[in-house]
């Protein structure tokens, strides 16, 4: 039977799209006023 | 005002690139919760890895590619290897710290401790401070050609530190699992936790390839704007 961790998956993969999702849309704002000369 | 240079076109081009990839990531975890079956010893918490190892790869790609630009940027003074590397080190930090994070919340339920100080995550930690410092380097630095040759420098010794983290669990003695896949035998995963590990790792290098396209079309484009100030 294995262990009962799901909790930790779960954070794992809630802890990298916050991440990655995150600075894309960092990027996408900062995108925006450089691109708009701001 | 909008300006009339490459940086905008590949600015978007970037962030196109970064929702497709986005988007795989979705699907990444469908495959990794859905399709990969549950590893008998270690639960769901070893799903961990189908994040954690692609993060890695593009962490240390990112860092390589930096080091080698800067190189070349000694070499050749060409402005867009400097470019180029700023854009792959500050991706290259994000990805580092998926890495740092993922694999303390999977250490804590299969070896009992959040964090040890073996070599591979002490050189890991060592690496991701060492990019913290290049970027605190080029904002703190005001002219272009100094920035981008103190960097160079600081991006070079950032890469050598690559090969030693990689073979690091064969130097010396550590917890951290060996290689399963970019090692001399062939990978040692049944086919469904390696084809989604292959198809993760593919959507994570779509996505350094996207947030760096992206984050050089906007230092692209902040460079024309404060060249059109000057003006």
């Amino acid at each position: 039977m294995p262990p009962d961790n799901g909790a930790y998956m779960v954070a794992g993969y809630v802890v990298t799209a916050v991440i990655l999702v995150g600075y894309a849309a960092a990027l996408w704002r900062r995108a925006g006023r450089a691109v708009r000369g701001e | 005002m909008t300006l009339p240079t490459a940086g905008p076109r590949l600015v978007r081009r970037g962030l196109v690139i970064c929702a497709l990839a986005l988007l795989g990531l979705a699907g990444v975890y469908v495959l990794a919760i859905g399709y990969t079956p549950v590893e008998a010893r270690q639960g769901l918490a070893q799903k961990i890895f189908y994040l954690h190892v692609p993060a890695a790869w593009c962490a240390l790609l990112a860092f390589s590619l930096v080091g080698l630009s800067s190189a070349l940027y000694l070499w050749l003074h060409d402005a867009r290897l400097d470019r180029f590397a700023a854009a792959s080190a500050e991706v290259g930090v994000a990805f580092s710290a998926v890495m740092l994070t993922t694999g303390p919340i999977w250490a804590k339920p299969i070896w009992g401790t959040w964090w040890t100080w073996d070599a591979r995550l002490t050189l890991t930690l060592f690496l991701f401070f060492l990019f913290i410092g290049y970027l605190a380097l080029r904002a703190a630095l005001v002219d272009p050609a100094e920035r981008a040759r103190f960097s160079a420098v600081v991006g070079i010794l950032g890469m050598l530190l690559v090969p030693f983290i990689h073979l690091s669990v064969y130097l010396f003695r550590t917890l951290h699992p060996q290689p399963v896949v970019l090692k001399p035998s062939a990978p040692s995963l049944p086919p469904e936790m390696l084809q989604t590990l292959l198809a993760s790792v593919a959507v994570f290098t779509l996505l350094y390839i996207g947030l760096v396209t992206a984050r050089y079309g906007i230092a692209l484009a902040e460079e024309a704007r404060e060249a059109a100030d000057a003006a």
